[in-house]
């Protein structure tokens, strides 16, 4: 239950109020205290101050000020009137529910038609300012295009000036040059004519090569400027070839800083896969920086294959595959000279192996399988196991159907095999 | 935004003009307000059209269609009254053409297994003395001087020793054509490598490799003893030689400058000053770039070599025209800050450079 604060006074003007409310020990503070247009209230708790005024007032521009353990209030009539007493005198307890909840629902419109004033005040500013904004900025940007346009035109202008005067300069120089020619044939004529009347037999000859010449007045003396112009000029210089050498580059790409990086990744790849797969075998410190390369060894082996060294190209190869035993050519040249050796089972299981590496099969690899294939063919029909080596030769051509001599051989075979089996 | 000072040369866009085909080269017709515009028709036939700058526009004077593209061309052979234009092709063949006959060339050649890249003449136009010659550089890494009263066989020929594999030569540039005898032709190449020849001598006078193929050189006069080259690259860079002091191991000294991400296409130097040079770049912008000298332009190392000393490069103004790459530009001998560039949006421009003066 609150309390209730009766104690108060007031005085009134004919267009104001003056209530005064004392308020001991309590502190006041601008919310605690409710005004609309007929209803007062003040709620610090427990107390409680409520009045409804007997006439309307202007609760707009009335004021409150608190002061030291008072409040006094300046209200401003509506009506200029006196009033009879501060509140109205019969009001029941529906009439005070009622207008106290109007006075609350009118507060809270007022309160949102505040905000609502305020937003688009607001907003107008803002609109405002922005197109104060962009009136600016069109404005610069104005007068940045109308000096570009000034400048555009002066230059139009100039050029057509250039442009007239160089046609003219051009006219007069024909002009000129015309005058010039004249004047030289005239000159012509009247040397032609002292000439002739001096001595007429010995000059007629030297006068009419002169005129020949002047055909037409620019032949004429454009073949004497040019005359005088070839003298001047050397001859073309003697041929020579002048050989030169390019900076290195692997890649057919043209050279750029950003991507180094990127090709020296790439190099660095392919020489690593080149490279020694088991490279731990203390037998390796002897032998020399070739001789640890797969590549060199492989190379040494072909040529000793090609004089007839078989056996030495054996160890080529044995050396090549310890140090690394991925690559399918070294199987395949060790399996021929097996071949040769007629160390028939070597050659096919080097002709196995290096078949084995060489899947996936690829056109790149063609060559290498067909070579593999004929290989381990020839070594089985060596050994009496035609139907094997048939079966080889088959896959041989499967692969490279247009060699003459893999046809004939498998021919030969398929006839040996015939002829067993007709035998036996 | 080609703002800024009022006193700064401004780069004012005159006219532009759409064409049909692929545009390789643009080049002026000496003492004329004519130019020429050198490329590719889609059908994969050369074409070349003679256009006359009239008011604010091109009129189109003379079109001449030829059997294979034209790569580049130059005016720089010929005398003034003649004014032929010699022509690379992409079969490789350099053509002389007499524009008021074009129907067949006054000097044919197949120079070259594969297209002319580049073109330079020297000896022409009543600039310098000397034989009139006209380099060519082609994909096949030769570079050929060829005499234009000489048929078939090049005056010179620098090409790579028996066994090494080619790179392509993207530039050629005569220079230092100051007396009857000396001349000297420089090329880069895509692997970066610049070389000099001197032709007096039949030999390679100077190497170097600038990290970044080279697309473009130029000597700042062809017809003096030589003084600056530039040359750029692609990634954006250019480099700025100083050519009067060569030191016996280090060469020339240089300054290098980047100008933007994308590859420099062309620079070309201000025939009326020759310390201005543009540059025209992959993102289709322009760069007007202006070359200080040093206090000093030679000093002697710890051995007493004279050394050169570079000077510096300051950017006069820029402005983008264009998204593609402007590949060709030609500044007017006869009008000064008057020139012309063609991009690869298949559009030709001309532009004035104005204040020229006051820089």
């Amino acid at each position: 239950m609150p309390v209730w604060l009766r104690e108060y006074s007031w005085r009134q003007t004919g267009s104001a109020v003056y209530l005064s409310l004392p308020l001991r020990g309590v502190r006041v503070t601008p919310a605690n205290i409710f005004c609309t247009d007929q209803y007062l209230k003040v709620s610090i708790p427990p107390f409680l101050f409520e009045a409804i005024l007997y006439a309307p007032i202007d609760d707009t521009n009335s004021t409150a000020k608190i002061g030291n353990g008072i409040i006094f209030f300046t209200l401003y009539k509506k009506e200029v009137a006196m009033w009879d007493s501060l509140t109205l005198a019969n009001a029941n307890k529906e009439k005070l529910q009622y207008l106290r909840e109007n006075a609350v629902l009118k507060a809270h419109e007022k309160a949102k038609e505040e905000t609502e004033a305020k937003k688009v005040t607001k907003q107008e500013h803002k609109k405002y300012a922005l197109e104060a904004t962009m009136k600016l900025e069109e404005a610069e940007r104005k007068r940045i295009e109308d000096l570009k346009e000034k400048e555009r035109e002066r230059v139009t202008k100039e050029l057509e000036l250039w442009k007239k005067q160089q046609k003219d300069a051009e006219k007069q120089k024909r002009v000129q040059k015309e005058g010039e020619l004249h004047q030289e044939v005239e000159q012509l004529k009247e040397k032609k004519k002292e000439k002739m009347n001096k001595t007429r037999i010995p000059n007629e000859g030297t006068s009419k090569t002169r005129l020949k010449p002047t055909k037409g007045c620019h032949g004429f003396y454009s073949m004497f400027s040019e005359n005088v112009k070839e003298e001047q000029l050397p001859a073309p210089r003697s041929a020579a070839t002048i050989k030169i050498n390019f900076t290195s580059r692997v890649f057919p790409t043209a050279l750029r800083e950003s991507r180094i990086a990127e090709e020296e990744e790439w190099l660095r790849k392919q020489a690593e896969a080149r490279r020694t797969v088991s490279a731990d075998l203390s037998e390796l410190e002897d032998l020399k920086e070739e001789e640890k390369n797969p590549d060199w060894l492989k190379d040494k082996g072909n040529k000793m294959f090609a004089t007839g060294n078989y056996l030495a190209a054996v160890n080529a190869y044995n050396l090549a595959v310890r140090l690394n035993n991925k690559l399918p050519l070294l199987y395949l040249n060790r399996a021929a000279c097996h071949l040769k050796l007629r160390n028939l089972h070597k050659a096919i299981e080097d002709s196995s192996k290096a078949l084995e590496l060489l899947t996936p099969p690829v056109p790149d690899n063609e060559n290498a399988r067909v070579k593999a294939y004929v290989r381990r063919g020839t070594a089985f029909c060596q050994l009496e196991l035609y139907t094997e080596g048939l079966q080889d030769y088959e896959a041989a051509l499967k692969i490279d159907p247009k060699n003459k001599s893999i046809e004939k051989d498998a021919e030969k075979i398929r006839h040996l095999i015939q002829g067993t089996t007709q035998d036996s | 935004m080609s703002s800024g000072g009022t006193e700064r040369p401004q780069l004012v866009a005159h006219v532009q003009q759409a064409l049909s085909y692929t545009l390789f080269d643009c080049k002026w017709v000496p003492r004329s307000a004519r130019l020429l515009c050198l490329g590719s028709a889609a059908r994969g036939t050369g074409l070349l059209q003679l256009y006359e700058l009239r008011g604010g526009r091109l009129a189109l004077l003379r079109e001449i269609e030829k059997a294979k593209p034209i790569k580049c061309g130059t005016f720089g052979a010929t005398s003034l009254q003649q004014r032929y234009l010699a022509t690379g092709d992409f079969g490789g063949n350099l053509n002389i053409w007499n524009l008021e006959a074009p129907e067949i060339p006054v000097y044919s050649v197949k120079g070259h297994k594969e297209i002319i890249n580049s073109i330079d003449g020297v000896g022409g136009l009543g600039i310098g003395e000397g034989a009139p010659e006209i380099v060519t550089g082609s994909r096949d890494g030769t570079v050929k001087v060829w005499d234009p009263r000489q048929k078939d066989t090049p005056v010179a020929n620098m090409e790579p020793v028996q066994g090494e594999s080619k790179r392509d030569c993207w530039t050629v540039a005569f220079g230092n054509a100051y007396n009857q005898e000396e001349r000297v032709v420089c090329a880069g190449y895509d692997n970066g490598d610049i070389k000099l020849f001197d032709l007096k001598t039949m030999s390679l006078r100077w190497e170097t490799n600038i990290k970044n193929g080279v697309c473009s050189v130029e000597f700042d006069r062809k017809d003096v003893n030589m003084n600056k080259l530039v040359a750029t690259s692609l990634e954006g860079k250019f480099h700025v030689f100083d050519m009067r002091t060569q030191h016996p191991t280090k060469g020339f000294a240089s300054v290098s400058e980047k100008a933007q991400k994308s590859t420099i296409w062309q620079v070309r130097h201000l025939p009326q000053n020759r310390d201005i040079f543009m540059t025209s770049g992959g993102a289709g912008s322009l760069h007007l770039w202006k070359y200080e000298y040093p206090a000093q332009r030679s000093k002697k190392d710890s051995e007493g070599a004279e050394m050169g000393v570079a000077g510096s490069v300051s950017l006069l103004q820029n402005v983008t025209l264009s998204t593609q790459p402007i590949s060709s530009l030609d500044w007017s001998p006869d009008k000064k800050g008057l020139c012309v560039c063609g991009a690869f949006d298949q559009t030709v421009r001309v532009l004035i450079v104005t204040k020229l003066n006051k820089v």
